[in-house]
This record gives structure tokens, sequence and C-alpha cells, in this order.
């Protein structure tokens, strides 16, 4: 392993920093199965509004803007060859429109704004938030209640001010300070939700609410 | 309750139905639904934990090099211009905005090569998918500078392009790739490639997000070293010494 620059630099080696980078992640990833029962409930509700001709509309900030072009594409153009494709929008992608509002109407309406136009009374509203405090996620959040969304959150650290609010049907908390390991959870979480939405798609009778409670 | 009886669903995927047994059961109680969601989650859960640990003990030397090869670049004034396809979009642009605009630290110029969809729309349709990069980083590239591409199956012809463009004008050249690392695995053009080894594609971005996060780490942690050490050299001379 190399150690730090010579004659000068922190005490801990570069492979030490490494290994506590790695081992730093494991305990935040491994608590993913403690959701499993919420997370089916979330993906009966999901494919319950795709059935009856829904679509997904994903927003975030910064990192998080990036999961929910991950997430829309995932349910547009799945990976694996034969799945169904659903239709799913991510609202950070029109730069025009999301600067256009932020200098306009102030940046906590960039979401809210764009939901107020494109989102049906059958759709899903899912945000990603990190810290769970950003006003732009709060108030899109509230335009997608208002509309009659379903609405989910997945959230990181304490659940900021979303993890309770009313207008989230459903939040999924990491419990991580660190915003780049909540993304990294967000990764394997949204995945195996796109993966539980097709099994209920594909079992009709599961959709039935008195399955799961 | 009940599902509904009869045979199986027709076009239903094999792999799905071996990862979830109990719900394409003819009859599916509410425990054995949940109880199967849970199983299955877990056992992702404990995968991609497993994965990683294994990807940390194949990759420890070469990102703690891949990490001071790009501080010597961003602190000779070099930019990173990052690409992928789909997913591997989504990725290349948080490592462009991790750079760009983080958490924590000094912020470093980064492009993500996927954001000018007047661009790339311009180029696949009068030229061909396979420049789209490419293009870019000839319009922008500079010796000095960084190109890091990420790919899961390998295979995508503009990603290969971009790379040998950059290798070309002496851009250092990061690649991550999936499973054996397809075709990427074959160039000259990169100089450090990190291939997950695993056939799920899943899988293999999100332990490409957690290799990207941790090179963001590993090169905040040489750039502030670098600034302490104030060699007085140029950023070509730190490169060189350490490998």
């Amino acid at each position: 392993m190399r150690e730090s620059a010579v004659g000068v630099g922190p005490p801990v080696s570069v492979g030490t920093a490494i290994r506590d980078a790695f081992v730093r992640r494991e305990q935040a990833a491994g608590e993913l199965a403690a959701d499993a029962v919420r997370m089916a409930i979330i993906c009966r509700d999901m494919a319950a509004r795709f059935a009856r001709g829904g679509k997904l509309i994903v927003f975030g900030n910064g990192g998080a803007g990036t999961d929910a072009g991950h997430i829309a594409v995932e349910f547009m153009h799945p990976v694996i060859v034969g799945k169904r494709a659903l239709p799913a929008l991510a609202l950070a992608n029109d730069g025009a429109t999301v600067t256009g509002i932020g200098a306009r109407e102030g940046f906590a309406e960039v979401f809210a704004y764009q939901l107020r136009h494109f989102a049906d009374p059958e759709d899903i509203a899912l945000a990603v938030s990190p810290d769970g405090r950003e006003a732009s996620v709060g108030r899109g959040l509230e335009a997608a209640r208002e509309a009659g969304l379903l609405t989910v959150a997945l959230l990181g650290g304490d659940g900021g001010d979303l993890a309770e609010a009313a207008t989230v049907d459903h939040a999924l908390v990491v419990r991580s300070a660190d915003p780049l390991v909540v993304k990294e959870v967000h990764v394997t979480t949204y995945h195996v939700l796109w993966e539980l939405v097709h099994v209920f798609l594909e079992q009709p009778g599961l959709l039935s609410p008195a399955l799961i409670a | 309750m009940s599902m509904t009886e009869g045979s199986e669903l027709p076009g239903v995927p094999a792999c799905m139905r071996e990862l979830y047994p109990f719900l394409y059961a003819q009859e599916t109680a509410p425990d054995a639904v949940l109880a199967e969601v849970a199983r299955s989650t877990a056992e992702k859960a404990d995968e991609i934990v497993r994965l990683r640990r294994e990807v940390a003990a194949l990759y420890a030397n070469d990102l703690s090099a891949c990490a001071y090869a790009m501080a010597g670049r961003f602190a000779g004034g070099g930019r990173l211009f990052t690409f992928g396809n789909g997913g591997s979009s989504t990725d290349a642009q948080d490592v462009a905005t991790t750079f760009l605009h983080p958490p924590t630290g000094r912020p470093l110029p980064a492009l993500c090569l996927t954001c000018d969809v007047a661009v790339v729309t311009a180029l696949s349709n009068d030229v061909g998918f396979e420049v789209v990069f490419a293009r870019q980083i000839a319009a922008f590239g500079r010796r000095g500078d960084i190109a890091l591409g990420l790919s899961t199956s390998g295979g995508s012809a503009n990603v290969v392009q971009a790379f040998e463009e950059a290798a070309g004008r002496g851009l250092l050249t990061i690649g991550m790739a999936g499973y054996h690392g397809g075709r990427l695995a074959e160039l000259d053009s990169i100089d450090h490639l990190f291939v997950i080894p695993s056939s799920s594609v899943h899988r293999i971005q999100e332990a490409q997000t957690t290799v990207y996060h941790v090179l963001w780490e590993l090169t905040s942690r040489a750039m502030a070293e670098l600034e302490v050490t104030a060699a007085g050299c140029p950023a070509w001379e730190l490169e060189g010494d350490m490998s």
C-alpha cells in the first residue's frame, strides 16, 4: 500500500483509508432487508397505479436528481429483456424549465410547478432526498398529494421533515448521515422496488389490499 | 386469500419464477408473500455487501494509483469528462456533479458528456451514435484532462470510441465495467479499468457507485496532500512518482 506523500500528510495510510471507506458502507447496505415488508407494500401500491394507466414521476436535487433519472430509465427501458416498459418521467432533465422556474417563481417550485402540469390522478410521485429537508422536494410532494398521486419518498439521515410528513404515503429512510452512502443504498433499494413492481404487475391476484395489510 | 387458479402465466421469464417461487404458486397466502419478499430482499442486500468486499480486495491498489493520478491531473489544471449510456449515463452525471459540487471539500471541474442533448442528438442524427462522446472529447479534451466512462456490458461502441479518442489526445483514461469487462478489457487505451465481478446489471451499477464515490474521496484526500506538500514541480512529475 502506498503511504502518504513523503515528509508530510495525514498519519493514516491510503490503504487504511480505502479499507475504512468500504467498511463504512456496509452497515447501511445490510439494513435494507429490515425494510422488506414496507417495500412490498410500496410496490403493491405502485403496481396498482401502473395497472390503472398511471405513470411514475421522479424528482430530487443534485446526486438525487441523477437517481431520479436512473429510476426513470429503469422503468422506461428495463435492463432485463422481456420486462414491460412502464411510463416514467424525471423532473430535473429539462434544464430550461428548471432554471426558468428557479429564476422566476423560485427554486422551491421547480418540481411542484412541473407536477401541476404533467401529473394525472392515477400517477405515482417518487421523491429522493438524502436529508429530507429540501423545500423543492417538500413542495413537490405537496403538489403531488393535491393532485391525488401516490407519494413515495426515499430519504436518508434522520428522514428530515419528510419521513413523517402527511403528504408522504410511504417513506424509506437510510440511516446514514453520509449522502454518498445513502445514495448507494438507494440504488439497491430502487432496483429491488423496480423488480417487485413487476412481480406484482404480473400477478394481478397480489394487488388485492387484503393480501398484504 | 388464494390466487386465481390456473396454469402459470405465459410470458413470465423463468428467472422471475426462480427468484420468487412462492409468488408464482397457484395459491398464495399473505404470510408467504411477505416471507418471500423479505427473503429475496435480504439476499440482494447480502449479495451487494459481499460484492463490494470483493471489489475492495481486488482493487485497493488500483484505486490508490488512480486517485493519485487524477489528483495530479487536477492539480495541473485538468478537467474530468464523464460518459456512459442509460443508467450508466446517470452515474456519469453523478460522478461529474460529485466532483464539481462536492458534499465537502474543494470543487473540481467536471463535465458529463450526456447532458448536452442538442449535441448528442445532432451527432447521432447526422453522423452516428457511436461518435457522441468521442466528438465531444475531441472538441474539449486537452492533454492533462481525465476521461471516465461507465458501462455495465463493456460493449458500447460510443464508450470504446471515446476511450480511443481520449487516449490519443493524452487524457488519463478510467473505465468501469462489469462481468469480465467486455470490449473494454481488450483495449490498450484505458489506464485504469475497474471490472465489477458480477453478471447482474443491477449489482454492477450498485458496486460501481461505491467505486466512484471512494475514488472521489481518495482523490480529494490526494489533492489535500498535494497542497500540503507544495512540491513546486509540475503535476506530470508528481503523477510519475505515484504509481
